[in-house]
């Protein structure tokens, strides 16, 4: 370990990696908060044969890398890495860690949180600096259309787990240079008491509508059950997945895979179809990567509609009804 | 018998509370509060172990007195016994501070606890962080987001799907899961199950310091985060309003984006004839 | 007098609230329609308790105070209304009258079946020339060895054509000078008992509101509830009760039509502003929430004093005609309100309206409750 230079940790997920690709979103904003606080980029990654990672991590930006490589580590394990985390952070001090919001990682940092005694914002939209250089941790907040500036005054590291899409990853450079740690697996972590008995990639998640080009979001505005399932009818006419609004899987009008929003799918599709859809946080959450928004309600002022580069003010069902129509009309000509 | 503890959480009703601008609080009267949904799960897993492999279900809820009412709910459903811990000092807690005293109530009223199942996520704050600092705080082995539940002796075998991954883990008791809301759908409540509740139990109240929790602990294990400001997010951007009859919305909006419109579903619907919207 | 409602009768609403949008929601408006009995649903209510409001926990019932067995009814009228009326019917006029009156037999044989369901109930007074005016009735029961024969018709009976027991109202002797009438429990499963095609009826559509034929159906003795010459005493303490449970039905069919126009309000858009910015809008709006703050009062006042096991047959009948007068104006209103839409089947308060309007009719007319009323405030000693 040379000198006290600050270090800005982000742990690399990197199981999802063709999905999800916040660890590397998240090394790019390390760099822009790194500047401000004169601090290193640390990338962390552990697993067994990790090459492949730690050669992504660098030529996104990483200044350094620290890697555990042992077949001890082939699959996640959260107790392990708490242990291995617990250990490394007691003997370098990070400034902040930083942890993309995806299942594995908000079921990791709050214990990782807990066990170094320290604060952690969940699921933050933005991360900033103050002239004091602290972190302002940019969360959702009161499960409304609030947002709170957090900080982590008296305890480090400052941690924060990021929603993905929040920030731009920096184009791949594989000229770029990073410090590589390869450290052994520390002896004597206590053995995991959780064990991995099976796991298998569920391949009907990867062609969920997290990947779909166009989605048909349907919200309570829809009326009921049969309403709703209109909007299969449309998505199929456009080639897209239908996502829903919690309120509508907890009325059983959609399943759980189609919810979209904080607790369920962010999307990234190129065209997204709101129908009666008000906007709350818990939804909207989602579809921070969506790139075109046409949303159709009956009330202008509703969220969702002020977001969209679309709003249509009209009964959500009526729309719904006319668009399957002049699609099918104007497809079949 | 098995011992389980489930923790609740009272939530508003509505999900998107209405902000008051003038006084920068939210309209909390505007809602009634209802048992968080993700917790119903968790305590309608529980009540699927009673029934499978026999066991004594404490819930645990932490709140203001009227918190009380779903610790009454989750008897009508079937729960054994009820703990609300209840005390102003307490009020405000973060996730770090709440777990640290549900850990706290656990350990002194449910010692031998086998399994603790909580709620992968509350309505109203998302954060998911008060399952797992829970297990941490009692040093217990957690799964997150769990979907299906087993038992075989002390050995949990616990299923889940996170980031794309079907996953089965097995750990043993004491161990702590919470419960997503893919499964486990909660029974209804009971007319008759409400009545008894309210007639037969007493929810037990405890405060503070029948918790052995002083004020300097407070501050010891009080948050570690502070809010430095609150604000309405933006969402107002440049857009563009159609107003009118379905038919003429629709297709107004179609003429003006069927290139956009064609070249991303890979189907033509450009050029053809048709009423023209203005 | 409790004026906020406590823990167990917000826990019985939101139980109930949630049970009905979640099951009774999706399909009202489609049984509405078809006239269908929702079979299904019903049989998810019977393990619920629906069927044994007051019955109690040993028959298998649930115990529940009044006020709580009014909010019950409420909150599945407010979603639909024809469900609501089954449930009430059967517990107000069908279970009621054997916690009464039933001796220990009666209830022993009945009450638990009643209670879960597996029997549901119907109470046959109406008859073509008879309604309020219980006297009038032709319905006949001749004793015969140990048995009555029961002859006659009844008419508008709800659950009629479901029920697996009726209470029917007949004459146990028809000589003028000695006109006595009693009320026989009889079984679906007897011979002579006939049920009549189900009415074609304004609202409500979704009871199987029948008329009901006894040929020769001949009922044994100790299915006389109470007592041999009981039947004005049962006939005019089920109504009292009966009524309290239309008060709450109509209530619901009014909070269920409020909810929906101020919703709409809120959204529909003219002049480039909500309804709901328009005074004349608002006017409706407050005096709907006005009415039925009072309504409620009225009625849950009319559950306490019965549960006192004070007279409550006065304020029954003020509950009753006040709460259903609500239900025709505030249901009224809600079509005013949604304009051309409230009056089309796209929209629930079509049905709402519908539905309203038979609880100033039936259970005794509004004409009839202020009859009551009116009798009870003159035979007053002091006003």
């Amino acid at each position: 370990m040379e000198n006290k230079k600050k270090s800005i940790w982000v742990f690399g997920d990197y199981r999802n990696y063709y999905q999800n690709r916040v660890t590397l979103q998240l090394i790019s904003k390390a760099m822009d908060l790194a500047k401000a606080i004169d601090a290193e980029v640390c990338a962390l990654v552990f697993g067994h044969e990790i090459d492949e990672w730690i050669m992504e991590y660098t030529a996104h930006g990483a200044d350094r890398i620290l890697a555990i490589d042992d077949p001890a580590l082939k699959s996640y394990s959260t107790e392990q890495y708490l242990a291995i985390m617990e250990a490394l952070v007691k003997e370098r001090d990070p400034e902040i860690i930083l942890i993309g919001a995806t299942d594995f990682g908000r079921e990791f940092a709050p214990r990782l949180a807990k066990r170094l005694q320290t604060g952690l914002s969940a699921d933050c939209v933005g991360l900033e600096i103050t002239p004091e250089g602290l972190l302002v941790q940019i969360a959702p907040s009161f499960g409304g259309n609030m947002l709170a500036e957090i900080v982590t005054e008296h305890h480090r590291p400052q941690m924060a787990t990021v929603r993905p899409g929040t920030f731009k990853e920096i184009p791949h450079d594989n000229s770029r240079k990073a410090q590589v740690e390869r450290l052994p697996l520390m002896k004597g972590l206590p053995a995991p008491r959780v064990r991995l008995i099976e796991y298998e990639r569920c391949a009907e998640k990867e062609h969920s509508i997290e990947n779909a080009q166009v989605i048909v979001c349907g919200g309570r505005g829809m009326g009921n059950k049969n309403n709703f399932a209109k909007l299969h009818e449309l998505a199929r006419i456009l080639g897209g997945g239908v996502g829903a609004t919690r309120p509508v899987v907890y009325a059983g009008w959609a399943d759980h895979d189609a919810l979209v929003g904080q607790a369920g799918k962010h999307i990234k599709p190129k065209i997204l179809f709101s129908f009666g859809i008000s906007g709350a946080i818990q939804h909207t959450a989602g579809l921070g990567e969506a790139d075109f928004i046409v949303a159709i309600n009956k009330n202008p002022q509703a969220t969702m509609m002020k977001m969209a580069d679309v709003a249509m003010v009209a009964d959500a069902g009526d729309v719904l009804n006319s668009l399957i129509k002049e699609l099918k009309k104007r497809i079949r000509e | 018998m098995l011992k389980l503890v489930v923790c609740i959480k009272q939530v508003p009703m509505v999900t998107e509370l209405p902000w008051d601008e003038k006084t920068g609080t939210l309209r909390r009267d505007l809602a009634p509060g209802m048992m968080n949904p993700a917790c119903k799960h968790a305590l309608e897993a529980a009540l699927q172990i009673k029934e499978k492999y026999s066991a004594h279900i404490t819930v645990i809820t932490m709140g203001p007195p009227t918190a009380k009412e779903v610790l009454y709910e989750a008897l009508a459903m079937g729960a054994d016994g009820t703990l609300l811990i209840c005390d102003k000092i307490l009020a405000g807690s973060d996730t770090y501070m709440t777990s640290w005293i549900l850990a706290q109530a656990i350990r002194k009223h449910c010692a031998n606890v086998d399994l603790i199942l909580c709620g992968a996520f509350t309505a109203d704050s998302e954060t998911a962080q008060v399952g797992p600092q829970l297990a941490e705080s009692l040093n217990l082995p957690a799964v997150a987001y769990v979907e299906k539940i087993e038992m075989n002796g002390r050995i949990l075998r616990v299923r889940r799907i996170v980031d794309n991954f079907r996953e089965t883990m097995e750990m043993e008791c004491p161990a702590l899961v919470t419960v997503s809301i893919e499964n486990y759908l909660p029974r209804y409540v009971g007319l008759g199950g409400l009545q008894s509740a309210f007639g037969e139990n007493q929810i037990q109240v405890i405060d503070a310091t029948a918790l052995g929790i002083a004020a300097a602990d407070v501050k010891k294990q009080g948050s570690r985060t502070k809010v430095r400001r609150v604000f309405l997010r933006k969402t107002q951007k440049e857009n563009e309003y159609f107003t009118g009859v379905a038919v003429n919305v629709v297709n107004e909006f179609l003429n003006k984006y069927e290139r956009k419109i064609s070249t991303v579903i890979g189907k033509s619907i450009e050029g053809k004839e048709r009423t023209r919207g203005k | 007098m409790q004026f906020n409602p406590c823990m167990k009768h917000k826990l019985i609403r939101d139980s109930a609230r949630h049970f009905a949008e979640t099951e009774l929601a999706p399909i009202a408006a489609e049984i509405d329609k078809n006239a269908t009995f929702p079979v299904a649903v019903i049989e998810k209510m019977k393990k619920l308790n629906y069927f044994g409001l007051q019955a109690p926990k040993e028959f298998g019932g649930a115990a529940l105070d009044s006020v709580s067995a009014a909010i019950v009814v409420e909150e599945l009228s407010r979603v639909c209304a024809a469900v609501g009326l089954c449930v009430t019917v059967h517990n107000g006029v069908a279970v009621f009258p054997f916690l009464q009156f039933g001796n220990k037999e009666q209830n022993e044989k009945y009450l638990p079946r009643l209670a879960r369901g597996e029997m549901i109930g119907a109470f046959s007074l109406t008859e073509a020339n008879a309604g309020s005016d219980a006297g009038s009735v032709e319905t006949t029961a001749v004793k015969e060895g140990g048995d009555y024969v029961l002859n006659g018709t009844k008419i508008f009976v709800t659950n009629g054509g479901v029920c697996d027991l009726a209470l029917i109202f007949a004459l146990t002797n028809t000589d003028r000078q000695q006109l006595q009438s009693s009320v026989f429990i009889v079984e679906s499963s007897y011979e002579g008992f006939l049920r009549g095609e189900l009415e074609d009826l304004c609202g409500m559509r979704a009871n199987p509101v029948s008329s009901l034929f006894l040929e020769n159906c001949r009922v044994p003795e100790e299915n006389i509830l109470g007592k041999l010459g009981m039947g004005m005493k049962i006939g005019m303490t089920t109504l009292d009760n009966g009524r309290i449970g239309v008060a709450a039905q109509a209530l619901g069919i009014a909070q269920g039509a409020f909810e929906a126009a101020v919703k709409y309000a809120k959204e529909r858009q003219q002049f480039k502003k909500p309804i709901a910015s328009l005074q004349t809008i608002q006017n409706y709006i407050a005096d709907m929430a006005t009415e039925q703050a009072a309504a409620r009062l009225l009625l849950y006042r009319a559950c306490e004093l019965k549960d006192a096991g004070q007279p409550y047959g006065c304020e029954a009948a003020m509950a009753k005609l006040y709460c259903s007068t609500v239900a025709s104006k505030t249901t009224s209103l809600a079509v005013q309100i949604h304009g051309g839409y409230g009056y089309s089947k796209e929209y629930d308060v079509e049905r709402y309206f519908r539905d309203a309007k038979v609880t100033e009719i039936y259970e005794g007319t509004s004409e009839i409750q202020r009859m009551v009323i009116a009798r009870a405030v003159l035979a007053k000693l002091t006003l």
